[in-house]
């Protein structure tokens, strides 16, 4: 190991590990330590997947991981898929499909949905794409946006 | 028709808004409630001392609630008990720190002494032969209805065929993605809550009741709902938070954890339906309908639930000769919640699961014996209501040809269901808003929240762009606090775009003739935006709005109009309510559904193929809004339908307290689903909108059990339709006499 302070990149930007306590979960440190409150908090126990973000670009649910050992990792959350070009499309295809009605799955559905579609993943079928889902729960749309979404998503990285 | 962009999508896609559960303010302490670990008990003692001993700690329990003399504190509804625990969970003390693991310690430091009482958590248990002793003088009823017309039991005595029915359905929860959560701050008597709420004057008025202090001293300002569905309704965290915070000096952020979202978010309860029906030359000559509705902890004489759902329970079919009969009955459950159409999906598995029984035994297609007996247009009500314009023949058709064709092609092992679902929207409740014209936009200054749906957000907005011709984008609706907005009863019943949309329709009226009076207007006048600036047109003229602004206007925004809808109850004959009230409906709307499924025969298990719903909706206002409110009543309906049960044990403890027991739909359960509009029969609502919140849902359950009755060749009586219900239906005996022509489905083959 180098003398290096432990640290994480969240969004590009170094964040400092040292006062981070062993058991605090990565969605813990997003909202109430760095202020990111787009990455929305849920169940806690990884049933609903609100708080997916991207780590080392897949995605994770940030309420089952400790934010210590993701030291040395990248974090992308939904504060910076805008600057992805994954991302912003994916948020765009949500915004024309009307895929978010309340929102609050939202954030946790554009990461996961843009950690699938990266890296040529949207060479894959929508079918597969969709399967990858199946964490994440929506109480408003009943899917049908988020599928259609996706699909527009996939179309337009193509 | 295009859609528009919605203005609330691009912040929420780029988790840019704040919910109630994202609030947060510098020096806030975090709250935590002390729930208790049993349904019932007495209150020996709440022992806070040690919680307080801790450093930073501020707890409050019933002795700190204020209960101002003379204010409206109804010993009843007191936030914390005083001498009794009703049911496991109730909140018995609360507690704040400077953070949520000192707050979790300071809450496990309460002492409790309670000592426990028997438990009621069955509502059959109570009342096992039921009407019967006990009956509405017992103390286990918090409500009775009861209405009669004509004499039931002679029709019966002279009907051809009399066929009995029990149905039971499980209690739903709410599972919106966001728990409650609300921040609050209490200073020199005024008492101000942020909060994820679908009503905020409904808070105000709660908190107000609960804490016993004037109405005039609670600020509430909604933030954005992480989903409402009918459990963020009332007050439920406000109260708590808003003690904490007087004690303590401090903002308090106070949030549900999900399996205390699960305990305390206002399930809806298990109800026992029994059903009996006389027919006679192919006509339903009587009809006999009881329920049995737990609600919980719910107090006496709020008969919200059997009032509402009674008229339900005969569904949109016509009847002359009728009983129906209703007890609220309380368990040591959480109170009942409203959730999505409270009870109606329900209520129509069990009027369409009848219903086509019925038809049966006399040996009448099921379907063509609804059709015979759909109320139409301008009928009447068994209450003797008249019956608004209905859609729903209309719809019903068309499902019933899309049956056919699927009917025509579907594979052994597969079945398909149609089913109706009638909805009253509650436009009765009512609204004021708004509206500010300046040159540049037009405002809409109401008192709601956007709760998901797009009712407020896109359906206000609508109305007042289609009224007064502006484009959609020149439209802005603001949200305000409680202190500041015109009054709204709030986002339930499907009312939004029905009852507050009708006072924004008012408001863009008088905006316009007093437009039309500075101009010195012949005929109608439009408005319009013309090089980015807004223009009134009328007769050919145009003149720029900043124009005719007095100075005043200037400086306060634009021009002011209020548009106010308070709606009248409708007449139905009150002399067949023998006792108990119930509830006239305010606007006649409802869907026909078609289910494919496949069912396992092996496992029982029922998987949805295809769907398509057909939806009674008077004038579709958003064709993009609209059918993505159908798609998600759809899936939801579909968790109601087969996976969905609040599991509850003897002991008044909710088994199925998360995610991985209480199981939702998820993207791999839904199938393609087709949505079509059936215009044409005006509802209350401006343009002659109908709402379209909570019809989705209704008939959804009754849909998918038709189909797997198809599939097996077995009735279901109980939701939800879990693989066990299923294939424990299919290996019992068949019913006899029923002359049932659909041929046995499903037992050939199909094992995956």
């Amino acid at each position: 190991m180098s003398g290096e302070p432990p640290a994480l990149r969240v969004n590009g930007r170094a964040v400092a590990l040292d006062d981070v306590p062993g058991d605090e979960r990565l969605l813990d440190t997003l909202r109430w330590r760095l202020g990111l409150r787009g990455t929305k908090e849920g169940c806690r126990s990884g049933g609903c997947g609100a708080c997916t973000v991207l780590v080392d670009g897949r995605g994770r649910l940030s309420c089952l991981a400790l934010t210590r050992e993701l030291e040395g990792s990248s974090v992308m959350t939904v504060e910076g898929a805008a600057d992805d070009p994954v991302g912003r499309t994916v948020q765009e295809a949500f915004v024309q499909e009307g895929a978010a009605q309340c929102g609050y799955c939202t954030p946790g559905f554009v990461m996961a949905v843009t950690g699938l579609l990266r890296g040529r993943g949207d060479a894959r079928p929508t079918s597969e794409v969709l399967r990858g889902l199946g964490g994440n729960l929506c109480r408003c749309t009943g899917y049908v946006a988020i599928a259609r979404a996706v699909e527009r998503a996939r179309q337009e990285l193509r | 028709m295009s859609s528009v962009r919605r203005p609330d999508a691009e912040a929420k896609v780029r988790g840019a808004v704040e919910y109630g559960a994202d609030l947060a303010v510098p020096g806030m302490l975090w709250g935590a409630l002390v729930l208790s670990p049993v349904a019932h008990a007495t209150v020996r003692s709440v022992d806070l001392s040690a919680a307080r001993a801790l450093p930073s700690v501020v707890a409050v329990g019933a002795a700190d609630v204020p209960h101002i003399a003379g204010a409206s504190g109804d010993p009843e509804r007191r936030p914390f008990p005083e001498r009794e625990v009703v049911y496991r969970a109730q909140p018995l003390a609360a507690v704040a720190a400077p953070t949520l693991a000192l707050a979790r310690e300071a809450a496990r430091a309460v002492r409790l002494e309670l000592e426990p009482l028997p438990t009621v958590a069955d509502v059959e248990a109570v009342f096992p032969e039921w009407p019967g002793p006990g009956g509405p003088g017992s103390p286990h009823v918090a409500a009775h209805v009861l209405a009669r017309r004509g004499d039931v039991d002679r029709a019966l005595a002279g009907a051809t065929t009399v066929v009995a029915g029990t149905y039971r359905t499980a209690g739903v929860c709410q599972v919106a993605l966001e728990p409650h959560a609300c921040l609050a701050e209490a200073e020199d008597g005024r008492w101000k809550v942020r909060t994820s709420t679908q009503s905020p004057f409904g808070v105000r008025e709660d908190v107000a009741s609960l804490l016993g202090v004037p109405e005039a001293s609670v600020e509430v300002e909604g933030t954005w709902v992480g989903g409402g569905f009918g459990g963020k309704g009332a007050s439920l965290l406000e109260p708590y938070a808003l003690l904490l915070a007087r004690a303590s000096g401090a903002p308090v952020r106070l949030a549900l954890t999900y399996r205390e979202e699960f305990l305390l978010g206002r399930s809806t309860l298990p109800m026992v339906v029994r059903m009996e029906t006389g027919v006679r030359d192919g006509r339903i000559v009587a009809r006999r309908v009881r329920l049995l509705l737990d609600v919980g902890a719910s107090l006496p004489g709020r008969d919200f639930a059997t009032g509402y759902s009674i008229g339900f329970l005969l569904g949109p079919y016509r009847t002359e000769v009728f009983e129906v009969e209703g007890y609220a009955v309380r368990t040591n459950k959480p109170p009942f919640g409203p959730h999505r159409a409270p009870l109606a999906p329900q209520a129509a598995f069990a009027v369409e699961s009848h219903l086509a029984e019925v038809a049966r035994a006399v040996g009448v297609d099921p379907e063509t014996f609804r059709a015979q007996h759909l109320w139409a247009t301008g009928g009447e009500t068994p209450f003797r209501q008249v019956v608004g314009p209905f859609g729903l023949g209309e719809a019903f058709a068309a499902a019933r040809a899309r049956a056919a064709a699927w009917r025509a092609q579907r594979p052994d092992g597969h079945g398909v269901g149609v089913g109706l679902g009638f909805w009253s929207t509650n436009t009765g409740a009512g609204g004021e808003a708004r509206l500010v014209l300046s040159g540049r936009e037009l405002r809409i200054e109401q008192g709601e929240r956007e709760i998901g749906s797009g009712s407020v957000s896109v359906g206000l907005a609508t109305v007042a762009a289609r009224r007064t011709g502006l484009p959609f984008e020149r439209v802005r609706v603001v949200y305000a606090p409680t202190s500041e907005a015109p009054f709204d009863s709030g986002v339930y019943g499907s009312r939004t775009v029905g009852a507050l949309g009708r006072a924004v329709d008012e408001a863009a009226v008088a905006l316009l003739a007093e437009i039309g009076r500075r101009i010195g207007a012949t005929g109608p006048v439009t408005l319009a935006l013309d090089q980015d600036r807004l223009v009134a047109r009328n007769d050919g003229r145009s003149t720029p709005v900043a124009d005719l602004l007095t100075e005043d206007e200037r400086a306060s925004g634009g021009v002011r109009t209020v548009g106010r809808h308070y709606g009248v109850a409708p007449a139905i004959d009150e002399s067949l309510v023998v006792d108990g009230s119930f509830y006239p409906f305010q606007d006649f709307t409802g869907a026909a559904h078609v289910a494919e499924v496949s069912v396992d025969p092996a496992t029982g298990a029922v998987r949805l193929i295809r769907y398509a719903a057909f939806h009674d909706v008077g004038t579709v206002l958003d064709p993009a809004g609209a059918r993505a409110q159908v798609e998600g009543g759809v899936v939801m309906g579909l968790g109601t339908a087969l996976t969905e049960e609040a599991v509850w044990s003897d002991e008044g403890r909710l088994l199925s307290d998360g995610l991985v027991d209480y199981r939702l739909p998820r993207i791999g359960d839904v199938p393609p689903i087709e949505v079509t509009f059936v215009e044409g029969h005006a509802g209350a609502g401006p343009f002659g909108a109908k709402g379209l919140g909570e019809p989705p849902i209704v008939p959804v359950p009754a849909t998918i059990a038709a189909a797997v009755r198809d599939a097996v060749g077995a009735d279901l009586t109980e939701l939800p339709l879990s693989a066990e219900r299923v294939a424990r239906a299919v290996k019992a005996p068949r019913p006899c006499g029923s002359g049932d022509a659909a041929r046995p489905r499903g037992a050939s083959g199909d094992r995956r």
